[in-house]
């Protein structure tokens, strides 16, 4: 037999390794883990939501948000725009305000169009 | 002795004694495909777990359309073949991070995995044959270990992998082609 004969021969019983494979078998405890696991999983929610829950620490939430709530209300009210605000003050404040928040005034993009009519 | 259909509405109700019925009765099932497809015992259980913990939550999508135990098995294949994709992501990563580092070179891939169920005259064998079921796409593994570990019959597979008859013959005829190849390869290095 050659070698590559007996390397076909090989294969084929490789092949056959499996037939007649028994089932292998899970823990017997294979349930308690799950189990475990599931309670262990349910503790985690149940503890964040009785921390949660708490009367001190709902209150505590609460006043947090309304204090939130007032500060955004009231503490915009003194950044509204003065009444004596003239167009050179106006002028004056629009480059500020443009480069504060980003804004890209394409001044190039109206040239084009204003040169693309004449 | 409970049969199957109620045993599912009463693991929908929530009933914990169902759910552990349930366990009890397809966890060797479960165990056996899911260490078929990942080859790792420890793996193996923990994912185990995480398939029947799906299959609590779950339930309820659960229609009957299909027979409980085909949703299971898609269950348990689905989840060993995600953890397998995570692995082999890490894998990746750990390639990667080698390149910077010292060690770049590839390790000789070792037949290690010893399936329980395999007799001792054929644990060699079947070792050299894990590890190159271990190297087939993901359609053909499947496919080859739910028809030769679970001994399911082609309708079966074919019913949890979704497809036809025909296509699974076709699966299970191109894994048998793959497998050939590689062992080949693996017996002209190291046959005796």
């Amino acid at each position: 037999m050659t070698q590559q004969e007996k390397i076909q021969q090989e294969i084929e019983e490789t092949l056959k390794s499996l037939d007649g494979v028994k089932r292998a078998e899970a823990n017997p405890y294979l349930f308690t883990r799950i189990k475990a696991r599931m309670n262990k999983r349910t503790g985690a929610w149940e503890r964040t939501f009785s921390f949660v829950s708490k009367p001190l620490v709902a209150l505590a939430v609460l006043a947090l948000v309304m204090a939130m709530n007032g500060w955004a209300f009231f503490g915009t009210t003194s950044n509204e725009i003065p009444d004596n605000l003239t167009a050179e003050s106006e002028n004056a404040v629009m480059p500020v305000f443009a480069n504060e928040y980003q804004v890209v005034a394409s001044v190039d993009n109206y040239d084009y169009v204003e040169n693309g009519n004449k | 002795m409970i049969n199957e259909t109620e045993l599912i509405e009463r693991l929908k109700e929530g009933d914990e004694t169902a759910f552990k019925t349930i366990v009890e009765q397809w966890q060797n099932m479960v165990y056996n495909t899911i260490l078929g497809i990942v080859q790792n015992e420890t793996e193996a259980e923990d994912l185990a777990q995480d398939v029947f913990i799906k299959v609590f939550e779950k339930i309820g999508t659960f229609k009957g359309d299909s027979k409980f135990s085909t949703w299971l098995y898609r269950i348990a294949t689905t989840t060993a073949l995600d953890h397998l994709r995570s692995k082999k992501r890490k894998k990746r990563f750990g390639f990667l991070q080698s390149l910077s580092g010292t060690s770049g070179e590839e390790k000789e891939q070792i037949p290690d995995f010893n399936h329980p169920g395999v007799s001792l005259d054929n644990k060699e064998r079947a070792a050299v044959l894990f590890k190159a079921i271990e190297e087939l796409p993901e359609n053909q593994k499947t496919a080859y270990t739910l028809h030769k570990l679970e001994g399911l019959s082609y309708r079966d597979v074919s019913e949890v992998l979704n497809t036809t008859v025909s296509a699974v013959e076709s699966l299970m005829s191109r894994a048998n082609q793959n497998l050939r190849k590689q062992l080949e390869d693996y017996y002209n290095k190291h046959y005796r």
